[in-house]
């Protein structure tokens, strides 16, 4: 269990980020990085804390950013926005917030709760509500559980400030407007929620988990070791590797049309006579896995391309054929395996008309 | 509705050729043998696991979103024994996507508009025998319209599903189709004799089927009925317009060579009867019917030399080049064309260079001779008489009845136990004109080995020094030889 994390750790939390990411990305954010670790220099290490740490009625709210990674890296964030944003929800609340859990502990989501916490002078709470990418704010373990999004507070890149109080599914809409009129990018404050309520819906030790992927996406010293320590740390295992050999968007999803990306699908095609073809379907992300015409994986569980010569992820906005990677997966919190869950980011939730491999097991 | 056995289904191939799935793009087009049972619209993936085993899946809606839709359901149908899957032509498929379709053997076919095609479809498996109907009756329109042999064979093997067929000649020669057809062996043989024109068995058509049912025999075996007649209008057009040709042709030329030789008529025939003419006689080895034999011998001429009459003359066939290099320029050119008319044997022989009508007269009596000689040998053969010189009149003797006189005359000579040794010796001095050195030299034997097997036939009664014995003697010998 880590219990801080310091400048030092922040390479190794962007690294772990990408894991859970399904692919959706393998951009570098060197200025939001350089502007973090400038406050961790200042203030720091943040303390990192396990809900079982806090008092049950402490006020958490969830930090994470919403929007494109393209203004992020155009206008990095300063990495105190999210005092603007907590500010502004406390004052709505009426209530000073005790501690600072994550949105979702991957991609920049995995360090922009860091910095919140820095900049706030709070205590991190080591859980997430998502373990992974997915593209609504809405698709949480929080939300699964019922706690409401709302109140919520988001700040944009240009300083406004927004406070919203209404139902989860409206809350999605106006802030998926309002963050592209401010320009593609706003952080937010969501979730509000003593820690008695978020004990039995928050996925625990997320950035925990996160930071040791890092670690080892950075050290192993090869493939093998890379992929046992990605096995024990995350669940992780090689659904198959091979070659690139198509790209395409031809795919036509079901209904889902709410989502911010257009279907993607990359074949990888295993070497030798016999080889199996895995074709990956996705959007932003990876989420259904067909090897040789059998849906084998599925959102929830993280679907990623991991370099098989150098050990980095590999997003789906760089993967050109003739790349070998590995497939791997890794499963979902099983809070994510319930009806409930599959309903809300299953692969039917992404247009997918199929039963998550899970499911079928159960007939 | 009644129940069809499942022998009498269509077969994948059949639904291509039928028209249903004709136009349609297809992969893993090896396994298109399979049986279709029924056709299964499906708007869901998870519906094919409910299909029965040999349907033909049909996706739309949801089950045809994508490559990775239609992935899944290749592998559905494959796990449920379909026949194949048939997908709209919206999904791009891609080569993994065919490349499975090949693993696992499942057909697949893109379609512009599949629920359209799963009614036709639909309508084609549920009255096989109205489909089989138009298939015969497509094949017997296409049979009208073809002129050979090949054609005619080519109309079943391109039109009938899953059949491989052969034209054999009752001798075994393949003389149209797919060789591979002869190898197929019971129930899966189809075979009906076609008669030649002359209405005599001439040649099998053989076909093989991939899969059988006894009411898909039944319709082949009537397809194969069908292209019969037309089979033998084809062979007995090709046989019959030059024999009924040849018949006046034979009056005319002996209107041409004979003694007030008339010209006029052979030019208005179109022959060629000034210039320089060498003849060329073709006579068919070991006195074979040769009616029978004619039609093959004046279709295969013709095939080679479009140009040139061939024309029955006595026991043979006369033909004419005019202004041609030499008779040794023809001999190359003719033989290719005696190994065409196998298994017949054909001699050939070619006369010298003449003029006019005289000259081709003489050259034609010329070619006969050469091609007596020929005659005598093995194999298809061409002598030129030229090369002959008067060789070419000992091809005019009778050489059995001379040889059976000879048996007689000599028969001390022919008692000898040694008889083969010493006929050699006598042949050998008199083609050496009495020279024991050079007969010795002939034989590869000591020149006293000669003298000695000269007293010996002298023993047995045989003159050598009679001039009036020797040209009798020596006519007996080589009438022997020959004769062997």
């Amino acid at each position: 269990m880590i219990t801080e994390i310091t400048v030092d750790d922040l390479p190794a939390l962007e690294a772990g980020s990408q894991l859970t990411c399904s692919s959706a990305g393998s951009t570098h954010f060197d200025g939001a990085l350089a502007n973090i670790a400038e406050l961790l220099r200042e203030r720091g290490p943040v303390r990192m804390v396990g809900l079982d740490e806090l008092d049950g009625d402490a006020l958490c709210v969830a930090i994470g950013a919403i929007g494109g990674f393209g203004p992020m890296l155009e206008l990095p964030p300063s990495g105190d926005e999210a005092v603007a944003a907590v500010r502004a929800l406390e004052a709505r609340l009426g209530r000073r917030v005790d501690a600072i859990v994550s949105l979702n502990a991957s991609g920049p989501n995995a360090f922009a709760p860091v910095a919140a916490a820095s900049a706030l002078g709070l205590p991190l709470v080591d859980c997430d509500g998502m373990g992974r990418v997915l593209p609504l704010v809405s698709q949480t373990t929080y939300a699964l559980a019922g706690l409401p999004i709302g109140p919520l507070a988001a700040v944009s890149l240009a300083g406004d400030v927004m406070v919203l109080d209404t139902s989860t599914a409206r809350s999605e809409l106006l802030l998926r407007s309002a963050m592209q009129a401010a320009g593609g990018f706003m952080l937010c404050a969501t979730y509000p929620s003593t820690v008695d309520e978020l004990a039995k819906c928050a996925i625990r030790g997320s950035t925990s988990r996160v930071v040791e992927a890092g670690r080892l996406l950075l050290g192993a010293p090869d493939r093998a070791t890379l992929l046992a320590g990605l096995a024990s740390v995350a669940g992780a295992r090689v659904l198959g590797g091979g070659r690139v050999v198509e790209l395409g968007h031809a795919t036509r999803t079901v209904g889902a049309r709410q989502y911010p990306a257009a279907p993607t699908s990359v074949v990888v095609a295993e070497p030798g006579p016999a080889g199996r073809m895995i074709r990956l379907e996705g959007q932003s992300e990876i989420f259904l896995a067909v090897v040789d015409g059998v849906v084998s994986a599925a959102v929830p569980d993280v679907l990623c391309l991991l370099d098989q010569r150098e050990p980095h992820i590999v997003g789906l906005e760089r993967v050109a054929v003739g790349n070998d990677v590995d497939v791997l997966v890794m499963p979902a919190d099983p809070m994510w395996h319930s009806g409930a869950g599959l309903a809300l980011a299953g692969p039917r939730a992404f247009g997918f008309p199929v039963e998550h491999p899970r499911e079928e097991g159960a007939r | 509705m009644i129940r069809k056995d499942v022998v009498e289904q269509l077969s994948v191939a059949e639904l291509v050729q039928f028209g249903p799935l004709g136009q349609a793009k297809v992969f893993a087009g090896e396994e298109l043998d399979r049986q279709v049972a029924g056709v299964v619209l499906v708007a869901e993936l998870e519906e094919i696991r409910q299909c029965e085993p040999h349907s033909a899946v049909v996706l739309h809606g949801t089950a045809a979103q994508g490559a990775w839709a239609l992935e899944s359901a290749l592998r559905l149908a494959w796990e449920r024994n379909a026949s194949c899957v048939i997908a709209p032509a919206d999904i791009a498929v891609g080569n993994p996507t065919a490349q499975l379709a090949e693993r696992l053997r499942v057909p697949l076919f893109v379609v512009a508009d599949p629920a359209r095609h799963a009614l036709e479809l639909s309508a084609a498996v549920a009255d096989t025998d109205a489909a089989r109907a138009r298939l015969t009756a497509r094949c017997a329109v296409l049979f009208g319209e073809r002129g050979t042999l090949r054609d005619i064979v080519g109309v079943i093997n391109t039109e009938v599903p899953g059949v491989q067929v052969a034209l054999i000649a009752e001798d075994g020669h393949v003389l149209a189709g797919r060789a591979a057809a002869d190898q197929a062996s019971g129930e899966r043989r189809v075979e009906v004799h076609v008669p030649g024109p002359d209405g005599r068995p001439w040649a099998r058509l053989v076909g093989q089927l991939a899969a059988w049912s006894p009411s898909w025999s039944l319709t082949v075996r009537t397809v194969l009925g069908l292209a019969r007649a037309p089979l033998a209008a084809c062979v007995g057009r090709a046989w019959l317009r030059p024999v009924q040709q040849s018949a006046s042709d034979r009056v005319l030329l002996n209107q041409l060579l004979g003694e007030n030789g008339d010209a006029e008529a052979a030019r208005a025939a179109g022959w060629s009867v000034d210039g320089t003419h060498i003849a060329v006689f073709l006579q068919v080895r070991e006195a074979a019917d040769l009616e029978a034999a004619a039609p093959r011998v004046i279709a295969a001429w013709q095939e080679a030399f479009p140009h040139l009459p061939l024309i029955p003359r006595g026991e043979g066939w006369v033909s004419w080049w005019t202004g041609a290099e030499g008779p040794s320029a023809l001999a190359s050119l003719l033989r290719p064309y005696l190994s065409a008319t196998r298994p017949l044997q054909l001699a050939a022989g070619v006369g010298l260079a003449g003029e006019g009508v005289p000259g081709l007269r003489r050259s034609v009596d010329e070619a006969r001779l050469a091609a007596a000689v020929a005659g005598r040998r093995d194999g298809e053969t061409v002598e030129l008489f030229g090369a002959l010189g008067p060789r070419a009149v000992l091809a005019c003797i009778p050489v059995s009845d001379v040889a059976a006189a000879a048996r007689v005359a000599l028969a001390d000579l022919l008692a000898a136990p040694d008889a083969d040794v010493l006929l050699a010796a006598l042949v050998a001095l008199l083609d050496c004109a009495g020279s024991t050195g050079q007969a010795a030299a002939r034989l590869g034997v000591h020149r006293n080995t000669v003298l000695s097997r000269i007293e010996r036939i002298r023993a047995r009664g045989v003159d050598l020094d009679s001039p009036e014995q020797r040209l009798a003697l020596h006519l007996a010998c080589y009438s022997l030889l020959s004769a062997h």
